[in-house]
Parts: C-alpha cells; sequence; structure tokens
C-alpha cells in the first residue's frame, strides 16, 4: 500500500510546488543564463577556391533587445565590431549595415543607432582549395528598453569548404 | 486535490501575468522577495543573491571619487542614500541620472545623499568625469572597483540602484531605468524609513 502511495504522492507534490512557485513570482526570478543576446545564423560556407567572393554573415539580435551599430550616434556607446582571425583565408572589404533609428523612451528619451533582429555583415573573401574555419568574434552590447548589459564577445566559428 | 491544483495553477498564472504587464509598463524588473538560489546563478542579470539586499545592511565600501579622493558608505551614515550603479555606455543610465541630480537638489534639506558608481571597467578617471559632465551630474562619482559591485550581487544589469535609509538599510532595489515619479516615491519612502 506504501509502495502505491508514494509515486502518488509525488505525482500530486509536483504540480502543487510548480503552482507555489508561481504565486509566490518564483518565475520572475532573473533565470536567463548568462547567455548572448545576438546569435550567429551563418554555419558554413561553400567557396570556388582562389577566387575573391563576397558573402554574408548572419546574425540575429534577440527579440526584445537591440545593440549599437557599428557607428552609433553617441561617442560613449560601444560600437558592434566583427574581428576575424583570417588564418589562411584572406579577407578584405568588411562592410556593416547601416543601423536603425531606434528611440529609448526614458525621460526625454535618445535617438540611437542600432541594430534588431536580423543584420548582415559583408565580407569579400578569398579561401584556397579544402576545408578550413573562419573563426573570430563579434562584440557587442545590448539594451532594452530599460536597461543595458555589459559588453560580450559572440565567438564565430564557420565551417569553410572551398572547391 | 487535482482541482485545487488547478485553480491554484490557474491562479497564479493570472497573477504572474498581471505582474509582468505592470513591470513593462514602469520599465522596471520585478525583483524577488525571496529569490530561492544562491550568488552561484551565472545569469544574464545580476546574481539573486544580490536582489535579496531589501531590509539588510547594505554592504559597506570605500572607493576613489574623481579627484582620486577615499569615499566610504559609512562616511553618510545618517544620511538616506541612493547608491546607483551605472555606465558611461549605458543609454537608460544617463537618461535617469539627471532625476538624481534634480532630487539630490530637492531633498539635499533631508539629508538625501547620491552616489554614482562608475561600472566602466578600464576606463580613465578623465573618461569617467568627461561622461558625468556631459549627462550633468554634480553628485559624487566613485571609480569602478568590481568587489563592491559582487558585494551587491554582480551588478550586470545596468542601472541598478539600492535606495538606504538613514540606519544603514536596504530599503529598496530597482534594475533598469524606473519613471521619474518611481524613482521620487522610492527616494521619499528612503527618507522617510530611517525616521528624521
Amino acid at each position: 500500500m506504501k509502495r502505491t502511495l508514494l509515486p502518488l504522492g509525488i505525482a500530486l507534490a509536483f504540480p502543487l510546488i510548480a503552482a507555489a512557485q508561481i504565486q509566490l513570482g518564483g518565475l520572475d526570478r532573473p533565470t536567463e543564463a548568462k547567455k548572448q543576446h545576438v546569435e550567429l545564423l551563418t554555419d558554413s560556407l561553400q567557396l570556388t577556391a582562389n577566387k575573391p567572393q563576397d558573402v554574408e554573415l548572419r546574425f540575429r539580435v534577440e527579440p526584445g533587445f537591440h545593440i549599437n551599430s557599428h557607428k552609433p550616434k553617441d561617442e560613449l556607446l560601444i560600437p558592434t565590431e566583427l574581428k576575424l582571425d583570417a588564418g589562411t583565408l584572406h579577407i578584405a572589404n568588411q562592410q556593416y549595415p547601416p543601423g536603425q533609428h531606434f528611440r529609448l523612451q526614458i525621460g526625454g528619451g535618445e535617438d540611437l543607432d542600432v541594430y534588431q533582429g536580423e543584420f548582415r555583415v559583408a565580407l569579400r573573401v578569398e579561401a584556397p582549395k579544402g576545408d578550413t574555419t573562419l573563426s573570430g568574434g563579434l562584440r557587442y552590447q545590448a539594451c532594452d528598453n530599460a536597461a543595458c548589459f555589459p559588453a560580450r564577445t559572440l565567438p564565430v566559428k564557420i565551417a569553410i569548404t572551398a572547391k | 486535490m487535482l482541482g485545487l491544483v488547478a485553480v491554484l495553477f490557474w491562479a497564479g498564472v493570472h497573477n504572474l501575468r498581471h505582474r509582468r504587464a505592470l513591470s513593462e509598463a514602469n520599465h522596471i524588473k520585478l525583483i524577488p522577495a525571496a529569490p530561492a538560489s544562491s550568488a552561484t546563478n551565472d545569469s544574464g542579470l545580476p546574481d539573486v543573491e544580490g536582489y535579496n539586499l531589501r531590509g539588510k545592511d547594505a554592504p559597506s565600501f570605500t572607493l576613489s571619487d574623481l579627484s582620486g579622493k577615499k569615499v566610504s558608505l559609512a562616511d553618510f551614515k545618517g544620511h538616506p542614500i541612493v547608491v546607483n550603479f551605472w555606465a558611461t555606455w549605458c543609454g537608460p543610465c544617463k537618461l535617469e541620472m539627471p532625476w538624481f541630480q534634480e532630487f539630490s537638489a530637492k531633498y539635499r534639506g533631508q539629508g538625501l545623499e547620491v552616489l554614482g558608481l562608475s561600472q566602466d571597467d578600464g576606463a580613465s578617471r578623465q573618461d569617467v568625469a568627461d561622461a558625468a559632465k556631459k549627462i550633468g551630474v554634480t553628485y559624487t562619482i566613485l571609480m569602478p572597483d568590481e568587489a563592491v559591485a559582487k558585494k551587491y550581487g554582480g551588478v550586470d544589469y545596468l542601472p541598478e540602484t539600492f535606495y538606504i535609509d538613514r540606519l544603514g538599510k536596504v530599503v529598496d532595489v530597482t534594475a533598469g531605468a524606473p519613471s521619474k515619479d518611481e524613482m521620487e516615491a522610492l527616494i521619499r519612502k528612503t527618507i522617510a524609513a530611517g525616521g528624521a
């Protein structure tokens, strides 16, 4: 009898604890991992070997957040910057997209130049025949409507296949 | 039993949604009164333990001001104090700081002291001073020290403000910029909390 009741008790206790957790505001607790607020959408590139080609690296900013563009309006703001380790690749002509206007609605407000949603950084890449990895990091500083996180660097790692 | 659980769950979700909506409208992050986990949380937000300073003694610190002079929290014993963590690269911080300036003047007669703790790691004293001047604040600005930020829960989410009464107790904590009215209400609450 005891063996039968124990699992039943546990099964009933879990939803009770969950309900109590919500009632007490437990789900408001900041559980967000020290995660990135930008993700890399490009994981591989197929190129023609030994020929300069224009490619785009796609990134996406987490909904509800914005990051400064490569050329923010205020000199105190931290620009988004992609730093790549070329290795055996030849990389040139790195181009950032223009930012979008964003109005920070606090007090008198402030006009910002930001990236939201998806944005792409263009590069001209020349790769030798074979497989290699393009690696580096995207440094950015994210905010939402009321607060900001310190600058972080998103690791960038892209498999390059040149034939 | 199952019916009770269902009712509790529904009521909790409803309550949570309501509080979140209020919070979003106010641009303030809700801070749990009794967080369950310890400072080992590696959240992108400040450590939960830091949020739990309300009602406790404000952690002591000694930092350098913009002239290099050492300033301790204990220097302001008997005063209501606002300890505001900010950074030069934080837009919301810069927008709320003029309000602290205004309120520091308005409530000076009641002893209010505002301390702005820069979180600009690696920035020079001159960089921080230039930024403070540009923002238009003249209250005490202190240079960063990671150990102090840790005492206040990590402060990985700016602005973060601790309202401390005359007895040195943390009356309230906000993460994110509140409205000007909310900020003033918190200051008044802090002034009233420790007795005049």
